[in-house]
């Protein structure tokens, strides 16, 4: 059977991403994407047309119209009720990043999945990357010998619009780009952060919300990190930013640049010059997969718990620039 | 014309003599360097004679040039003192504070010249970047990154991986990074660093460090002695109104393989990146003109110390886990 599948909201542009992905799983009769609701109706209609699919006009009449899950993209606050919503209605949930922006939020939800029976799975797409899936398989063979250390990076532009409004947001380009590499460090290290440091700066916009961030991360197996998350790419980079990971172990090093697979565009009609990425999606596999666990009945591959550890670790990245100092995890509840 | 002697037949001893060689108001007088035969075996290539003793080399030069290991500077540099010779002391200058305290006292008192070797200011893309930032292409800077390193470096007696000679990469290497980022965006208010020096793994060191400069911009360093695919560099300015990235591995007008290099799949390619003129010769010119004329060179003792109260503080963070705040401005 198909698993039938339900858009909240559009407010991150990743849904237009995952919707698509949805559409090709229906071409091969795995899914069917059954509508959209979203708080922008204007929104919500033209994307419900774009994928020929039914716009409806409240949450609550999509969640009524025989869905088995739902993929929540909404601005980031809306995430809790969201989840709340599709969880008491029996539906399983695939949600954007970052999964919260609190503790207790991100609590709230694990917790109402667990308790209604469906499950909470965390968008990240990065893990489904080839190019992650080899590195890691690198670091299982003992390759690269022990993991010492690790210098990531996941910088991107100045996304605009909710995202720079704190009260819908959480925060800025910590919040935004800290959890996709934390989790994948996670993943690798099958080790937890027990300490954070950051500095964090608005220098790029100098606005009201942060733009620069610079994590240094400590695993409780002792290996070291730093994340670059800053919105730093200006405005003519020539593709949106990027997730790189180096590794360090006592056997050797390996440098991952997850979306180096691009042919350089050099674009007179529109004066630019653009990298146009040949790579595979890893949309793609993050969609297959929560189809997948769905329709089978068997464990998401990446939990609500796993979104809320790589969260707490930018929930404390503010805390450490608020406090000139380095935080330790995990936070209290 | 300026009489020099070399202090240590190193790599960069060897590097700095060929430097001098090219320069028509120095000339190589000679070498000193404990390793005698050694230096018997370097000193004729560059025409230039052996020392028996660093004393009868003082007597017979207006200037020194110090390429040895770190911890011996100090005394090295208050015997030229007492010579009254001028001073090139490779980086960094000293091991200590105290030392560098030292240095800069004797010298000042005496009237003598002392210039850390921070070649990294006589880099073209270094120099050039920081030219950028001053003349306002990327705006004002919020984020800087730096990268350097590759191999583990193997020297004299293996003194690169006695951490209390050396210092580790923090001290010998980031150092040019150290002095760069304050010679371009200011004084560094904080630093915050992560490193495996103190764990003592067999010829394996890696630090990352971040620095909040004075500005509000912060600074990601990359220190590595843990790779060993090769030397790498690599920085990136991001300002409110544009970036520089520069990346050694793209900057390489040259790639050479050859079929004979040995290796079952035969040669590697090796990237070369000519220049007409080498930031070493560069510096030392700089050094001896200024000597020379009587002026004081671009770069101060004062330049060299601070550059190690910043890596001094980064192997503070990292051997207690704390946020080291540094003292006074320039």
């Amino acid at each position: 059977m198909a698993v039938r599948i339900g858009m909240m909201s559009f407010a991150h542009m990743h849904a237009y991403s995952y919707a698509h992905w949805v559409k090709q799983l229906e071409a091969q009769g795995k899914a069917v994407l059954v509508g959209v609701a979203d708080d922008d109706a204007q929104r919500g209609q033209q994307v419900a047309q774009h994928y020929e699919t039914r716009f409806f006009p409240s949450y609550e009449a999509l969640l009524d119209a025989g869905v088995d899950a739902v993929i929540i993209c909404s601005e980031n606050i809306k995430h809790r009720p969201l989840t709340e919503m599709a969880a008491k209605a029996g539906k399983h949930v695939l949600c954007e990043k970052p999964l919260a922006t609190t503790k207790a939020d991100g609590k709230a939800m694990i917790e109402i999945c667990r308790t209604n029976g469906v499950q909470l799975m965390t968008a990240f797409p990065c893990r489904f990357s080839p190019s992650y899936i080899r590195l890691k398989q690198m670091v299982q063979d003992s390759e690269l010998g022990e993991v010492l250390a690790i210098r990531g990076t996941n910088r991107g532009r100045n996304p605009g619009g909710w995202f720079i409004v704190p009260e819908l947001s959480g925060g800025g380009a910590v919040i935004d780009h800290t959890v996709h590499v934390t989790d994948l460090c996670r993943d690798l290290l099958g080790s937890e952060v027990v300490e954070v440091y950051a500095e964090i700066g608005n220098g790029f916009c100098h606005g009201n919300f942060d733009d620069t961030g610079m994590l240094t991360l400590t695993f409780a197996n002792d290996v070291f990190a730093t994340l670059d998350s800053s919105w730093s790419r200006p405005k003519v980079f020539p593709t949106w930013g990027d997730v790189t990971l180096q590794v360090v172990g006592t056997k050797g090093l390996v440098y991952m640049d997850m979306f180096a697979q691009n042919s350089t565009l050099y674009d007179d009609l529109n004066m630019r010059i653009t990298l146009e990425h040949w790579g595979s999606s890893i949309d793609l596999g993050l969609v297959s997969a929560f189809v997948q666990s769905v329709q089978e009945g068997k464990p998401v591959p990446i939990t609500g718990e796993d979104g809320l550890a790589a969260a707490e670790v930018a929930f404390a990245a503010y805390e450490s620039a608020k406090r000139g100092e380095p935080v330790k995890l995990p936070l209290p509840d | 014309m300026l009489k020099v002697g070399i202090v240590g037949t190193g790599t960069m001893g060897r590097t700095h003599a060929a430097a001098y060689t090219k320069l028509p108001n120095a000339q190589l007088v000679g070498f000193y360097d404990a390793d005698q035969a050694f230096a018997g075996r370097v000193a004729p290539q560059f025409g230039a004679k052996v020392f028996e003793s660093y004393d009868a080399l003082l007597q017979q030069v207006d200037m020194v040039d110090l390429c040895t290991p770190t911890p011996t500077h100090l005394d090295l540099v208050l015997k030229a003192v007492s010579a009254g010779k001028h001073i090139l002391c490779e980086k960094p200058l000293g091991r200590t504070l105290e030392q560098c305290e030292q240095m800069i006292e004797a010298t000042s008192k005496a009237g003598v010249t002392l210039m850390p070797a921070q070649v990294l200011r006589f880099f073209p893309e270094f120099k050039q970047a920081r030219d950028l930032v001053l003349a306002g292409a990327v705006g004002k800077p919020a984020a800087i990154r730096t990268r350097r390193g590759g191999p583990y470096p193997r020297a004299v007696n293996d003194w690169y991986a006695d951490f209390e000679q050396s210092g580790g990469p923090i001290l010998d290497m980031v150092i040019h990074d150290f002095d760069w980022l304050r010679w371009t965006f200011g004084e560094v208010e904080r630093v915050f660093a992560k490193a495996l020096t103190f764990k003592k793994l067999d010829h394996i060191d890696y630090a990352l460090i971040t620095l909040r400069l004075k500005s509000g911009a912060i600074a990601h360093v990359e220190a590595n002695w843990a790779d060993p695919g090769g030397f790498k560099v690599d920085f990136e300015i991001a300002g409110d109104a544009g970036m520089i990235a520069f990346d050694s591995r793209l900057a390489m007008p040259l790639t050479v393989a050859k079929q004979d290099a040995g290796g079952g799949g035969g040669g590697v390619a090796v990237p070369e990146s000519p220049l007409a003129e080498d930031p070493y010769t560069l510096e030392i010119q700089h050094f001896v003109d200024s000597v020379l004329a009587g002026q004081k060179p671009s770069i101060s003792a004062e330049d060299g110390m601070k550059a190690v109260e910043i890596a001094l503080a980064a192997i503070e963070s990292a051997r207690t886990g704390k946020v080291i705040r540094l003292g006074g401005g320039a």
